[in-house]
């Protein structure tokens, strides 16, 4: 499904988040967020539930 | 003097630091060589945002009196080095390349400045940088930085000024920082060689931060053994920062020489033969495997299914990470920032969390594809970028629909941000040029913690050709 966040859609969650934003401003970030939401897409249809989201590494380095 | 001028001035740090022991180069020599090739030639690159020259001479005449009484130096001991504008400096000046900071004067030095001054190396000056070392600034507050192949091409960033300054030799290296590619895309853009550390492995205390979980410090020079250098001195635990790692740093120059006979290198086929890679960068590279396999390594292709959607999920997680740290500025500043960096951090500032969490086990899944080709060989290479140094004008263009803010900001950043969600070490090596001559770069990933295996790989590989060796043509 292709993401099609409006600008209004956009405008409201800044709003919500105290967020000032021009309307230069609003007509790109629609474009990026879009952009973003729809190039990752792919990943929907992954085997990702099983997989625990760490940031950090549990291997050790090398013992020198 | 041994060599005339500009030769001195290119030479690398490693053999300036022991013509310095040698007393065949005076540090003050030195540091006023590399202080007036940048009042000659920063005033189009615009490396520099600020230039210490007294601080800089004093520290080389304390440097130069050290030599005369035959101390112990250390082994960066009167070297002129500079650093990105995004690491605290003592009394100096820190912005972060932003207007936000322009006024903002650190109290104490940073880890990787600490340790950089203790070895002896002498501070020049303040890195330009895009702003918050985010990419994409549209309009430099400290001037626009120009790549010294071609001043109309970008220098890369965000670590831009790191890239130029080594690449025009305004310093003899430089420290960059490398959240997704910061140090690696500016050293592929100017032709210099840029090393990622395994993440941990170098303190970010006294950096300003993007990413918890990938901002690392790296070292850009004109050689692999300069890169080796200064990872040995900024390498380490460090109580400041309570993620970096306890393990010993081993002697990352001993085995520098030993070649790649036996190496196992795996061809990462999506980034190499994807069709986003430009041909002339594409063969370059594949020349690059042919050479090694000359020296002895072992080679063959591989595939890593998730490393074309790198740049998007790198984005998904690095850039919400920056929009927690900026929140409170773009609520009350955001008129300060530039457009290019304001519209990034607003937007990361609203990516749906589920988003974000299919991104955060999007990155697990490729860390382990990628942990698991790494136990099978011993280095992983492809491209540093899918294209040499683009036009400035390029970066400026606006942006009127998503597909273009695709192509803009996603397919680059798969190249450079594997190694960054991963956590592995990564080196950008120069390996030849286009035929509209600006440089292109290999890029080389190892195992964490294995950064010995890495520069053992470049510098043979280095050494079996000569590329780092030219000199921009706007930099004599």
């Amino acid at each position: 499904m292709v993401s099609d966040l409006t600008t209004d859609h956009v405008a409201a969650l800044a709003a919500a988040l105290g967020l000032p934003i021009t309307p230069d401003d609003l007509v790109e970030v629609t474009h990026r967020l879009n952009a973003l939401v729809e190039a990752l897409e792919p990943l929907a249809a992954l085997p990702l539930e099983t997989i625990e989201p760490t940031a950090r590494l549990a291997d050790e380095p090398p013992a020198s | 003097m041994t060599a005339a001028g500009a030769d001195l001035a290119f030479l690398g740090a490693r053999q300036l630091a022991g013509l310095v022991r040698d007393r065949k180069v005076s540090p003050v020599e030195l540091t006023q060589l590399y202080l007036d090739r940048i009042e000659r030639l920063d005033g189009r690159l615009r490396a520099y945002i600020t230039v210490l020259p007294e601080a800089a001479l004093a520290a080389a005449r304390r440097a130069e009196a050290a030599v005369m009484r035959a101390e112990a130096l250390a082994p960066l001991h009167g070297i002129p080095y500079a650093v990105k504008d995004q690491f605290d400096t003592a009394g100096v000046r820190t912005t972060s390349g932003s207007r936000i900071l322009e006024d903002h004067v650190p109290t104490a030095d940073a880890t990787t400045i600490a340790r950089l001054n203790a070895a002896g190396g002498i501070l020049l000056g303040k890195l330009n940088l895009t702003e918050f070392a985010l990419g994409g600034t549209q309009q430099f507050p400290f001037g626009q930085p120009r790549n010294p192949w071609n001043l109309d091409h970008d220098p890369g960033g965000s670590s831009s000024g790191s890239g130029i300054a080594v690449a025009a030799a305004l310093c003899a290296a430089s420290l960059g920082e490398d959240t997704g590619g910061s140090v690696r895309s500016p050293a592929s853009f100017c032709g210099v060689v840029g090393l990622r550390p395994t993440w941990g492995r170098v303190s970010r205390h006294g950096s300003f931060p993007l990413s918890w979980s990938m901002d690392t410090p790296g070292p850009l020079g004109r050689s692999v053994e300069d890169a080796a250098l200064l990872l040995q001195v900024i390498a380490g635990y460090d109580p400041n920062d309570p993620l970096t790692s306890r393990a010993p740093v081993p002697d990352y120059s001993r085995a520098l020489g030993d070649g790649v006979r036996g190496l196992r290198v795996g061809i990462i086929r999506e980034l190499t033969f994807g069709a986003d890679t430009q041909p002339e960068v594409r063969e370059a590279v594949v020349a690059v495997a042919r050479k090694l396999e000359g020296l002895g390594a072992a080679t063959e292709e591989v595939s890593l299914r998730l490393v074309p959607l790198a740049g998007a999920i790198f984005m998904a997680l690095a850039d919400a990470d920056g929009a927690g740290v900026h929140h409170r500025w773009l609520r009350t500043r955001a008129a300060d920032y530039d457009q290019g960096t304001r519209r990034r951090l607003l937007t990361a500032s609203l990516i749906p969390s589920a988003v974000q969490q299919r991104a955060a086990r999007a990155r697990a899944l490729l860390r382990a594809e990628m942990l698991d080709l790494l136990a099978r060989h011993d280095v992983l290479l492809c491209p540093t970028a899918h294209q040499a140094a683009p036009p400035i004008a390029a970066a400026r263009a606006a942006i009127t629909t998503r597909h273009e803010a695709a192509g803009r900001f996603f397919t680059r950043r798969s190249y450079v941000t594997p190694a960054a969600l991963a956590g592995t070490p990564a080196i950008a090596v120069p390996c030849g040029f286009t035929r509209s001559g600006l440089p292109i770069s290999v890029q080389l990933i190892a195992r964490r913690f294995d950064e010995a295996t890495l520069l053992r790989a470049a510098h043979a590989y280095e050494q079996a050709t000569g590329w780092s060796k030219r000199r921009p043509p706007e930099t004599a």
